[in-house]
């Protein structure tokens, strides 16, 4: 398919035996015509604009109403998208990007350097209140427009999560004459120059999407419409699917899938890369400043015990934060293997013995489940752990203010290792929630993001991540098996490693 | 046998049931409640009658130790209703004019406010625990009792021989104590049945909708809940704790229906 | 009567301020402030200042509430915090839902009420029955009938779906159709609690002398039940309906959320579960309003029915 054939360009030189699942769209020779596509969607959504969209599930719509900049392949590469081609330039502090013709908005306003400049400023502007300025603004110098189809953002300091960023929610180009219009109402009458528009939202229980017929990719839509409706849990999702009320439910556990065996009608999928599920805590905090004790907590985890509940024993447990198969991925042994007996003598050396423990517990049925398990482990070597319940939408934030010393944690990988490393492990990382603060990782992290070669890079993340599963911010527990299951009539899902899947080129044989 | 009598010995029964479901749990399972376990939702069987939740609990298991924590939750929370209700009501029922009326409209104010949106606010906004989930439930509970011991004493006060006993010169407290407290008992007893019986009833609500004890608690409306994404793999996960919260709820309910 | 009808609004409206003011104090302030509820209590006292100065809530409690009340008696609520939508735009498309499913669910509740309890064959045997199925109803929980049915009909049978709201123009039998299970499991409740309050007051009428005159003369027994006994018995029924209309939300809030049904009692859960607070003191608001009012029109229903109340 012409989208996916496009000059790629491959930041993940080094990409050696990750096997991913090509997209199903480039395979099929004449996708069919027409017809609804209709996906259960279990988390809730607050808003369509990119620029304050922090819920999870508002980016699998945010894909179709909006095109990114630039977009992540199935192996991390990065692909053009709004963007045709671009340079990197002054070694690495100066982006140019060259724009695809043609392309315009819903409401008919063309999609130009203009309208790049506009979208990286709201973001930056204080006033506006996004929540990726925190994110650009350390980075971002300036945006320059050089021409009507061409922009070059000048960087503060070499930063090569940059691309990755633009693949994401910073890269969805929203319409500058939409936002003027609609103002704070822009987040339920979202405009892009996605492949399909809104038609109807009803809160809390459907979003419909309909084909744009001006959409500027050869072919590209090829269903009518796409609705999204919300399903309460998995079981009501499968049971829908069963009856052809639904052709597509995902986010599902090995156990999930249990209920839909032998059903011929019904195609599954599993996500390429899970997401890495951790524990982690204030490093710089009473209790878990003490090394000794995040140490003992980490022996007395029984992971694959965890794997093997929660997971059937299809996830891939954790040693580090990559998973195996990406460039930067490394096969250092865990320091810390499941042996209860230390974790005790630990706990005696640190005088921890018979500590109380609280472990907040955000309400979504996966964490509730780890930490059920988590405090049944230490339980066992004497710590005594409580579980603090709290609503899944208020977690992050309180984990963001640091208002949360232990919880369990899950990251979806980025296309560059700086992606995560940075964010989480640096000092200065703007989702460093544990106090972590080591200045030979801070060094090896900027060193490395001054470096554009993975060869070089990849010795700096090595390191760095001997270092951080050493000190252990965060307990890596394990990639998680998450699955997609879909109407045998549906072809081209495309499910990324970031976890959400792509619906754009979807269509659906009668 | 009447049908009066009928009705409150399968109260008595269903609360006798379930009370010795919950004492002899250790006994009556050989499974620790909160003990993981490799066999994950597996179907009601012959070693797991309710079959197994999602971290392969038994959950048979889970439901008599439910039991302790519902036998707890309930009478708990209608000794602060009674603690709090039961006076309010004597003294607005013995007070005269003012007192009693003003009494009488903070009642009203309260018995406005449905109990369970109050419940849900305050249980969301103190946090879910044992001591805050009786505090919160003896807290929207107790206008119902004030106003019906109000109205008792009310009622028996009208009734000459206390006059007489005033007029004799008894002392208020010896007045209330001797000659309206016994007849008043049962009603009030069976009162307390009835909020034993409500107070569950909200708990296992509270639960369902996210609100109850924290795991790993055998807590029966948060059981019924996280049962409900696997109602195909295992139903009883939901309907096994559901039905208890409906016997322990119809035992009390049968109980407070027929003891006046 | 229009003298009884402004006393009884002269004292069910400062109520309805009190009440909220009491709600809004208990909310923003008193059990916790909204930072902390949304920041957690161990937040940065930064953190709190910002969010504090960014919604007002640093100034005193009595002007919030005063500008609250101000801005929503011309029809502003605010602004949800988790959605940035107004929270009138929320609740405006609930509303007919919440209405909708509490229409039908009355209707089936009191017809079969006063159909089943009105049937004068084997008294006994009816007596029996639908006692026995009133207990059954006020003692089991929605949440269980919701399970049963969802696990009997939709997912054994595969007869229905299991949850969700389609509106009209999917179609008037889709539509129908995801409104069977809900229906049925919220009649159950009332249809019990109704039928116990009419079956006493029937039993009362049945009694009088009227009706035996009606017996003597030869009217069928059928005629002197529904058109004799059912009239005169159906006073308290309506006072206790219109007391419990009052608490749609309440009485919705565990059925909605078991079937997924985007109405009033779900939006409110939501709201309380991320400290939405603009949407929840709407809804807080909304509620006590409404029971205070329907209590009123119970009030005023009474006393026209009965000649011995003056108005």
């Amino acid at each position: 398919m012409d989208s996916v054939d496009r000059r790629d360009f491959l930041l993940g030189l080094g990409a050696g035996g990750l096997v991913l699942a090509a997209g199903p769209a480039a395979a099929q020779a004449t996708p069919a015509q027409g017809g609804t596509f209709s996906i259960g969607l279990q988390d809730s959504l607050d808003t369509l604009d990119p620029t304050f969209s922090i819920q999870f599930a508002e980016r699998r719509i945010l894909h179709l109403v909006y095109n990114t900049l630039v977009s992540i392949g199935t192996d991390f590469s990065v692909k053009p998208e709004l963007a045709a081609s671009w340079e990197i330039e002054n070694d690495g502090l100066r982006y140019v990007f060259h724009l695809q013709d043609g392309v315009s908005f819903h409401d008919g306003t063309p999609f130009d350097a203009e309208a790049v400049k506009f979208n990286i400023e709201h973001r930056l502007d204080e006033s506006v209140g996004s929540p990726q300025r925190s994110r650009l603004d350390p980075v971002i110098d300036s945006v320059e427009v050089i021409d009507p189809l061409t922009v070059a953002i000048n960087l503060k300091t070499a930063y090569p999560g940059l691309l990755g960023d633009f693949a994401d929610r910073a890269g969805f180009m929203i319409s500058p004459a939409a936002v003027a219009k609609f103002g704070e109402d822009f987040g339920s009458n979202p405009v892009g120059t996605g492949a399909f528009t809104l038609t109807e939202w009803v809160r809390g229980t459907s979003v419909t999407l309909d084909r744009n017929p001006d959409y500027w990719e050869d072919g590209a839509p090829y269903l009518d419409r796409i609705v999204f409706q919300t399903i309460p849990n998995t079981i009501i999702g499968l049971q829908r699917l069963r009856v052809g009320e639904l052709d597509y439910v995902d986010n599902l556990s090995p156990d999930d899938l249990r209920q839909i065996e032998g059903n011929d009608e019904i195609k599954t999928e599993a996500f390429p890369v899970g997401l890495w599920y951790s524990l982690q805590w204030q490093v710089d905090k009473a209790p878990f400043d003490d090394l000794k004790l995040r140490q003992a907590v980490a022996h007395a985890l029984d992971r694959d015990r965890i794997n093997q509940i929660m997971m059937n024993g299809q996830a891939n447990v954790a040693n580090s934060p990559t998973p195996p198969g990406l460039w930067w991925s490394t096969d250092a042994p865990y320091p810390y293997p499941y042996d209860p007996e230390k974790a005790r003598a630990l706990l005696a050396e640190a005088g921890l013995e018979g500590g109380a423990l609280t472990l907040t517990t955000p309400s979504t049925p996966i964490y509730r489940r780890l930490n059920q398990l988590v405090a049944e482990q230490l339980g066992e070597v004497g710590l005594s752990v409580t579980l603090e319940p709290v609503e899944s939408s208020q977690w992050y934030s309180r984990v963001v203010s640091k208002a949360v010393n232990f919880t369990p944690m899950s990251w979806s990988q980025r296309a560059d290792p700086d992606g995560l490393f940075y964010i989480l492990f640096s000092s200065k990382g703007h989702a460093n929630t544990t106090g972590y603060n080591n200045p030979e990782v801070d060094a090896l992290l900027d060193e490395a993001r001054n470096l554009l070669s993975p060869e070089e890079r990849k010795p700096l993340y090595t390191e760095a991540a001997e270092l951080i599963v050493h000190d252990l911010p965060y307990v890596p527990l394990f990639f998680s098996a998450s699955f997609a299951a879909m109407s045998q009539a549906v072809d081209g899902v495309i499910l990324t490693p970031d976890s959400i899947p792509r619906f754009r080129y979807v269509s659906k044989s009668a | 046998m009447t049908a009066v009598t009928l009705r409150r010995i399968t109260g008595l029964t269903l609360i006798a049931f379930v009370a010795l479901a919950g004492i002899f749990a250790p006994w009556l399972s050989a499974f620790d409640p909160n003990a993981s376990g490799y066999d994950i939702l597996y179907p009601a069987s012959a070693e797991h009658p309710f079959g197994t939740d999602d971290l392969g609990r038994d959950v048979f298991t889970r439901v008599l130790y439910g039991a302790r924590i519902s036998l707890v939750i309930g009478p708990a929370a209608a000794l602060i209703v009674a603690l709090i209700g039961i006076p309010i009501g004597l003294v607005a029922g013995y007070a005269h004019g003012r007192a009693d009326q003003m009494i009488v409209q903070v009642i009203d104010l309260f018995i406005a406010i449905p109990a369970f949106v109050l419940a849900l606010i305050v249980m969301a906004m103190i946090g879910a625990s044992l001591p805050n989930l009786v505090f919160v439930l003896g807290l929207v509970m107790w206008p119902e009792m004030a106003r019906l011991v109000r109205g008792q004493v009310k009622s028996v006060r009208e009734r000459l021989y206390i006059e007489a006993a005033d007029a004799i010169g008894c002392s208020r407290t010896r007045i209330l104590a001797r000659h309206i407290w016994p007849n008043i008992m049962h009603t009030i007893a069976a009162q307390l049945a009835i909020t034993v019986s409500t107070a569950i009833f909200t708990a296992a609500s509270l639960g369902f909708l996210g609100l109850g004890l924290p795991p790993p608690a055998a807590d029966w409306g948060g059981m019924v809940q996280s049962g409900f994404d696997y109602l195909s793999l295992n139903p009883w996960l939901s309907i096994a704790p559901g039905c208890a919260v409906a016997m322990t709820v119809m035992g009390f309910y049968l109980l407070g229906r027929t003891i006046d | 009567m229009l003298n009884f009808v402004l006393r009884r609004l002269m004292w069910v409206l400062p109520n309805i301020v009190l009440l909220t003011f009491l709600l809004f104090a208990v909310v923003t302030n008193w059990l916790g402030s909204p930072a902390s509820m949304m920041l957690g209590t161990d937040a940065s006292p930064e953190a709190v200042a910002e969010l504090n100065a960014r919604y007002g809530f640093d100034r005193p409690v009595v002007v919030q509430y005063l500008q609250w009340i101000g801005n929503a008696a011309t029809g502003d609520f605010g602004r949800s915090y988790a959605t940035r939508q107004p929270v009138a735009e929320m609740i405006g498309p609930a509303i007919p839902v919440t209405l909708e499913l509490t229409f039908w669910t009355m209707l089936l509740a009191i017809s079969a009420t006063l159909v089943i309890n009105s049937i004068p064959v084997g008294k006994h045997v009816v007596g029996a029955l639908t006692t026995g199925i009133s207990i059954v109803g006020v003692t089991v929980p929605n949440f269980l009938l919701g399970a049963t049915l969802i696990s009997i009909f939709s997912v054994s049978l595969g007869w229905l779906p299991t949850t969700g709201w389609r509106p009209w123009s999917d179609g008037i039998f889709t539509h129908l159709q995801h409104l069977i299970l809900p229906v049925l499991t919220l009649s159950a409740y009332y249809f019990s609690t109704f039928s116990m309050i009419y079956r006493a007051e029937y039993r009362q009428v049945e009694q009088q002398l009227f009706v035996r005159v009606a017996e003597a003369k030869g009217i069928s027994r059928r005629a002197v039940s529904f058109l004799h006994v059912l009239p005169n018995a159906i006073l308290p029924l309506v006072v206790y309906i219109g007391t419990s209309i009052g608490n749609l939300v309440g009485g919705a809030v565990v059925t909605e959320t078991v079937f997924s049904i985007p109405g009033l009692g779900r939006l409110f859960v939501s709201a309380i579960a991320r400290y939405d607070f603009p949407v929840m003191l709407t809804m807080g608001m909304i509620t006590l309003a409404g029971v205070m009012l329907m209590n009123l029109a119970a009030e005023l229903i009474l006393a026209l029915l009965n000649p011995q109340i003056r108005l």
